[in-house]
């Protein structure tokens, strides 16, 4: 039997810290051997905002993951979110280099360091560069290689984020000297694992709200051709209940839970519900309509900002799109929130039941990122990206920003 | 300061001597105060200030000042803030003569426009080399008028804050929360007016009746002996058999008590209750007791208690609080005007206050551990100074701006979407 090595899938989320322990053996075997989810404390809206109380929680799940599995992590692919990550469309050109217009690996290479030519600022790192199809003489090709032509073109989505913010995720994992072996960004990582290769090819939104963003990803023929991340998520929800219903954060989490609902319909007027049911002193009720209209305006506020972000590149073509919006993320057990995505995006949506292949318990919205890593870890995140190739060129530049 | 003393004697002669001016700057100013139903407090003075003559004119204050004549012919700021402020510097002395001789000043502002947002500070300025006490009431543009407008009350209420002894923002988003369902637009602005309206009423009332607990404009002047910090203000109102525990509910669901940038801690307060005559002094004690429970320790809390023929089972409550800053208080006028003018953004000078604000103070050292060990749930409910339960959450985190707006402020009120909670 071939080595085996045992992965650690992290997500350092706003509510949540997900870990995986998975067990790669030889080329394409994954058994899931651990895994633990605990709150998390240090980051909001997705980005870390105290680094000892975030590692403490992290290295904390980390180890309790590593006891559930009786094993130890040998290194580990990480999730990156936040709004200072952004994306951008980037078309490389050439003319094919040799006399009889026929093209070589040479030219393929020269079209694709042309889309990724763009220097950052040294303030920003590259996380991604996901290819999307090439083009010869302005027709569409899968594999340009050997085909005719005079101008060869490709395309890539092209994602960058803050360099400290980037190296605060790494600092935090490097922290209980284990190595980050890349860092796939929570909308590619969930749409990885949720979708089916057919949707990818019909055309998906994958949505996953999470406690502090909101992340996406749209395939479109098979392709990644945008990212996003809207910096907002179930946090906002629970504060805006805290400010409208004038109650504590404690109340206003509970109200969501047990009352929430993701558009508001006019019998919640004359429906009544108890801050906390309970007879005591001081319970009051309100109105189901504060609730649901509260949670109607900031949810539908999140949706019509992705339409806006997509309508802006025209990319939200129901035709397109034709297998629809998959939402996930804690915030997605939201009562009506594939109502509220439809109603604003005009998308056929589906609450995500979660990958098949994985127990009960691992089906839960929360660990759709962290199995997403788990997907990338073991396919070496072939066809998507092409950092993973070559792991010295991409990844090392982010991995260099500690060794500074 | 020569109004100590005679504000002393004031107390036992029903304050008859107490000069009380109500200033309206700008044109929404000026709705205000024509709109203001002061009952019955024959010796408050009410002036406007405005560069819109004709608005002047239509309005029925007695006491009017166009200023920037020279500047405007007479026409408005346009929504200029340049302008409002070459015009109110323009009659520096004219609005010099107009607040002379006054104790107790009140401004009321409508900020986001021209005018207003400019000339209330020059107004701020020239008051803060007289002895009165100066607070000023201003509203805060609806997200929906624009991030223009937003950031230039922004800026504003950043000068204002440092000129003038007790500023109460009142926001038009949080206040359209309390309008009736179908409220329209000019209805919403009326709101405010409203709001203002309680808050002079009641701090009037207090100062020049008497009542079963008389507050003289000593005790005011204590609570705002320093210019600067930040102020809160709040009303609870209720009539009807219950109406000592409905007011004390509609206070604490008082959506201005509820803001995410009001300070944790407030350093002194001062509390007003009118009632009937049926208010004897057993309920007072009963409110006093509730009311010191939820905003502070009773030794930092000012009471007052006023009697209104008038009123049956009715009552209206009425908080100010004071909040001083961390550092030094500004005294003297002229620094903070030299201060202010080297401020650049009010906008960042907000996060500056209200981070400064938040630092453990040893004045209330009840609140402090209340937030450490975890709380009661029903303390919780309406816990007033609790920083994790409001916008303050997300207080150490990059300002969400999108299009303008702060996606971290909450989208119903940016949408003036209302919420009934009762």
């Amino acid at each position: 039997m071939s080595h085996s090595r045992v992965v650690g899938a992290v997500e350092i989320g706003t509510s949540k810290v997900a870990v995986l322990l998975g067990e790669i053996v030889g080329e394409s075997g994954l058994n899931i051997i651990g895994h633990s989810a605990s709150s998390s404390k240090g980051v909001k809206k997705g980005v870390i905002t105290d680094l000892n109380l975030a590692s403490d929680c992290v290295h904390a799940a980390i180890m309790a993951a590593e006891k559930n599995a009786q094993s130890r992590i040998d290194e580990v692919y990480l999730a990156q979110t936040g709004s200072h990550l952004i994306g951008s469309f980037n078309v490389g050109t050439t003319n094919v280099s040799s006399p009889d217009g026929v093209i070589r690996s040479i030219d393929i290479e020269a079209a694709k360091a042309d889309a990724k030519r763009r220097k950052l600022p040294g303030e920003r790192t590259y996380i991604h560069h996901i290819q999307n199809p090439f083009s010869v003489d302005d027709h569409p090709v899968e594999n340009p290689l050997s085909r005719e032509g005079r101008r060869l073109k490709v395309g890539y989505w092209s994602v960058h984020g803050d360099s400290d913010m980037v190296s605060d995720s790494l600092r935090v994992i490097r922290g209980i000297d284990l190595d980050v072996s890349d860092m796939i960004i929570s909308s590619i990582a969930s749409g990885a694992v949720l979708l089916e290769d057919s949707e990818k090819e019909n055309g998906a939104l994958v949505i996953d709200m999470g406690g502090g963003t909101t992340d996406y990803v749209l395939y479109r023929k098979g392709y990644i051709v945008k990212t996003g991340v809207v910096p907002v998520g179930g946090d906002h929800i629970t504060n805006d209940l805290s400010i409208g219903l004038r109650v504590g954060r404690k109340s206003a989490e509970e109200f969501k839970l047990r009352d929430g609902r993701a558009y508001y319909e006019a019998e919640d007027k004359d429906t009544k519900v108890w801050a906390r049911g309970d007879l005591s002193i001081g319970d009051r009720e309100y109105p189901l309509s504060a609730i649901t209209k509260i949670i109607e305006a900031r949810v539908s506020e999140v949706f019509d900002i992705i339409k806006d972000e997509l309508e802006a590149d025209d990319l939200l073509e129901p035709m397109d799109i034709a297998s629809g919006v998959i939402l996930t993320g804690g915030s997605s057990r939201l009562r009506g929130i594939d109502v509220a995505a439809k109603k604003s995006l005009g998308l056929e949506s589906t609450i995500s039941e979660g990958s098949a292949d994985v127990s009960d318990e691992l089906r839960q919205p929360e660990y759709s990122t962290v199995l997403g890593l788990l997907h990338y870890a073991l396919t070496g995140q072939e066809a998507a990206q092409e950092a993973a190739a070559k792991p010295n060129s991409l990844f090392r530049k982010i991995s260099g920003l500690l060794n500074i | 300061m020569s109004e100590e003393p005679q504000s002393l004697f004031n107390q036992s002669t029903g304050a008859a001597d107490l000069k009380i001016k109500i200033i309206g700057v700008g044109g929404a100013g000026t709705n205000a105060v024509d709109g203001l139903k002061l009952d019955d407090l024959g010796d408050v003075r009410l002036a406007a200030i405005n560069t819109d003559a004709q608005a002047l004119n239509n309005s029925p204050i007695a006491e009017k000042l166009v200023i920037g004549r020279s500047v405007t012919r007479g026409l408005g700021a346009g929504g200029e803030v340049d302008i409002g402020k070459a015009a109110a510097e323009a009659d520096r002395d004219a609005i010099a003569r107009l607040i002379a001789d006054t104790d107790l000043i009140i401004l009321i502002v409508g900020l986001g426009g021209g005018t207003g947002s400019a000339a209330v500070s020059v107004v701020a300025e020239v008051a803060a080399k007289t002895d009165a006490l100066v607070l000023a009431f201003a509203t805060l543009p609806f997200s929906f008028e624009g991030s223009r407008r937003k950031r230039i009350a922004e800026e504003s209420i950043g000068e204002l804050r440092q000129l003038v002894h007790g500023l109460i923002p009142l926001p038009n988003d949080v206040l359209l929360q309390e309008g009736e369902e179908d409220t329209s637009v000019l209805n919403a602005f009326a709101v405010a007016d409203r709001w203002i309206g309680r808050g002079v009423n009641s701090l009037c009332a207090m100062l020049l009746k008497t009542g079963l607990i008389n507050q003289d404009f000593g005790s005011l002047r204590s609570v705002f002996h320093d210019r600067g910090g930040k102020t809160i203000f709040g009303t609870g109102t209720a009539s009807g058999p219950e109406y000592v525990k409905n007011a004390l509910d509609d206070l604490f669901i008082c959506p201005l008590l509820h803001m995410g940038d009001r300070p944790s801690q407030l350093d002194r307060i001062i509390v007003n209750v009118i009632g009937g005559a049926d208010l004897g002094i057993a309920k007072v004690n009963e409110i006093m007791s509730i009311v010191s429970k939820r905003f502070g320790s009773r030794e930092d809390l000012i009471f007052g208690a006023v009697i209104d023929e008038a009123r049956r089972e009715s009552l209206e409550i009425c908080i100010l609080g004071k909040a001083d800053m961390e550092a030094a208080p500004v005294a003297d006028p002229e620094v903070a005007i030299q201060k202010k003018a080297t401020l650049e953004g009010g906008l960042g000078l907000e996060t500056e206050i209200s981070k400064e604000d938040k630092p453990p103070r040893p004045v209330h050292s009840s609140k402090l551990s209340s937030k450490q060990k975890p709380v009661e749930a029903n303390q919780d409910e309406f816990m007033f100074i609790d920083i994790d339960a409001q916008r303050g959450y997300f207080d150490k985190t990059d300002r969400n701006e999108h299009n303008g707006e702060d996606l971290d402020v909450p989208t119903y009120m940016r949408r003036g979407v209302k919420i009934k909670i009762k």
